[in-house]
């Protein structure tokens, strides 16, 4: 029954190992995919570092890690998991797929944030002697923190749901607990139990999301 | 002679390539003169923006030479031109505040690229916000302010690293004209308190009139006419520069001042309509009491006319003159000799005859 105490003890291992998943590798694939997001828009035709070859170089590079399906990717990278974090199973062997999967995403995210700074900030910038470095960490990323913060919630969200994938290898997590239990063991109420859980986890990401992008924004 | 300030020789700027080429500017050379407001008008189109954004080098031009105090600006590497630009404020039509930072934020801004230490950049963004009025939303989001209040900190957000040259790349052109007569007001107090050079582009010949000291007029990517905006004004030697006049200037006559019909009753008298037209200190003397005393002749006065040019009073007068024809000849004469411009519109003789003047 759902009100067992051992249902719930596995419900909150779950969730707690979903969080950790998603928290540490949205956190990584934020780390990895700002720059590249940045640098893409940078590099783009008129903008204030033109580079057509990098540019074009990067965005292959961002569209061809979003094409590969994240089960694939799972499996397709094991060496490079096992030889980053010494081993290919469990949570955090499930975390280098999961941050690899989404900084191509992130970047995609950061570049249309990015992209939404009005030219004319930029230029004036440009014309009070400002450098590409301070154009990026005074004007471009400030300016647009408010789309970063709702990318980034949108990131979190499909990383939630990549996570119940990361089942595949150990990785544990609500979806794999959904999966385990309420699929594989007919215990429909553990699967109603792990989904509502769910609902409830992304609708909290979203919210916060939202709050946080409300609070930032002063247009 | 004040000195040159900013002197650009045949500047050219080409968009695009082969058929689809557009010339903005062609061959523009003109000079501005240290301390002054110089003004450059044109339509839309007619590569204003263009121009003024190659005076701190947004827009890179294919050929010319732009000297900023001496130093061309076109030959500068990447640091030199940053460093240059610290001494070229800009102001804009959309303000292009950071929506991020408050009003004390976005004043800070240049200090902040320029190096300024905290304690120097307090002190030197709260003289600034003082200097444009707005020390009571020094804490204030853009998005809380109303446009003339954004344009202030526009102002004090370019004169932060103490430019010498200020660009005002339409600057009143998205305020309704109250707040742009508060903005010119300002922009002509910080000209003269900073002895700052100011260009700005604009295609209301209003502003041309309200600060300016020079006047260029651009069409087609030339400029077809430059020089004192009084002169422009009173002399314009182009259908452009007359067009942009006739909106802000009343020269036209009223049909029915010129229909009017010239009655002269003082028998053997002459009689004849006159246009006088005077710039500046003239507008202030009494011409007109000296001149029936001098010539006992009468003066009707029919029409008259006063604007201001910057400070300058500008304006027509048109009058009947009617008196004997010697005094008649001689009060032309003495107007003439005030430095006045007369134009006869048309006479009646001692018969009653009309002739055409």
């Amino acid at each position: 029954m759902v009100w067992d105490p051992r249902v719930w003890s596995l419900l909150v291992e779950a969730l707690w190992e979903t969080l950790y998943m998603v928290g540490v590798s949205l956190a990584l694939s934020a780390l990895f995919g700002i720059p590249l997001g940045v640098l893409l828009v940078i590099t783009g035709p008129r903008h204030i570092r033109p580079n057509a070859a990098l540019h074009n170089i990067l965005s292959v590079i961002i569209n061809a890690g979003r094409s590969i399906p994240f089960i694939i990717l799972l499996v397709a990278i094991v060496p490079f998991t096992r030889l980053l974090v010494g081993t290919s199973i469990g949570t955090t062997g499930a975390m280098v797929p999961l941050t690899v999967g989404a900084i191509p995403f992130v970047a995609r995210v950061v570049e249309s944030a990015i992209l939404e700074v009005e030219w004319g900030v930029i230029e004036a910038a440009q014309a009070m002697g400002a450098t590409t470095w301070q154009i990026i960490v005074k004007v471009l990323i400030p300016e647009a923190m408010s789309g970063l913060v709702l990318g980034l919630t949108i990131t979190a969200v499909s990383l939630v749901s990549y996570s119940a994938m990361a089942g595949a290898v150990g990785g544990g997590g609500l979806g794999d607990l959904a999966v385990r239990y309420g699929y594989q063991r007919f215990r429909g109420d553990i699967m109603l139990a792990t989904v509502l859980v769910l609902v409830i986890l992304v609708q909290g990401i979203q919210s916060l999301g939202d709050w946080l992008a409300r609070r930032l924004s002063h247009r | 002679m004040a000195e040159t300030m900013i002197r650009l020789s045949n500047v050219t700027k080409i968009y695009g390539h082969g058929d689809g080429q557009v010339v903005a500017l062609r061959d523009v050379s003109l000079e501005v003169k240290k301390g002054e407001i110089f003004g450059i008008i044109g339509l839309s189109g007619a590569g204003k923006s263009t121009l003024i954004r190659c005076i701190n080098r947004l827009e890179v031009p294919q050929r010319g030479t732009i000297e900023i105090g001496g130093r061309d600006i076109t030959k500068l590497n990447g640091r030199e031109l940053r460093e240059a630009r610290r001494g070229i404020g800009m102001i804009f039509q959309h303000f292009n505040l950071l929506s991020s930072r408050t009003v004390f934020g976005n004043v800070a801004f240049p200090l902040e690229v320029a190096g300024v230490d905290r304690a120097e950049l307090r002190k030197r963004v709260k003289e600034l916000v003082d200097l444009v009025g707005l020390s009571d939303k020094l804490y204030a989001y853009p998005s809380q302010l109303s446009g003339g209040q954004k344009q202030r900190v526009g102002i004090a957000r370019a004169l932060a690293n103490r430019p010498g040259v200020l660009l005002c790349d339409e600057a009143t052109s998205a305020l309704d004209p109250e707040t742009t007569k508060s903005i010119l007001n300002l922009l002509r107090d910080v000209n003269r308190r900073l002895e700052l050079t100011i260009v700005l582009i604009t295609h209301e010949m209003n502003v041309i009139k309200e600060i300016c000291d020079t006047v260029a007029v651009i069409e087609n990517g030339q400029i077809v006419e430059n020089g004192p905006v009084v002169e422009v004004f009173a002399n314009p030697r182009t259908s452009t520069a007359r067009r942009f006049i006739k909106g802000v200037l009343h020269t036209e006559i009223p049909e029915e001042i010129r229909q009017r019909k010239l009655i002269v009753h003082r028998e053997g008298c002459v009689g004849k309509t006159v246009r006088i037209s005077f710039i500046g200190q003239s507008a202030g003397e009494p011409v007109i009491s000296s001149l029936i005393r001098r010539f006992d002749v009468d003066v009707n006065i029919i029409y008259a006319n006063l604007d201001l040019i910057k400070e300058t009073p500008f304006g027509s007068l048109i009058v009947e003159i009617v008196g004997p024809d010697d005094n008649v000849e001689g009060s032309l004469q003495y107007l003439a000799d005030q430095g006045l411009k007369i134009e006869v519109l048309n006479g009646v003789g001692p018969t009653g005859l009309e002739s055409a003047g």
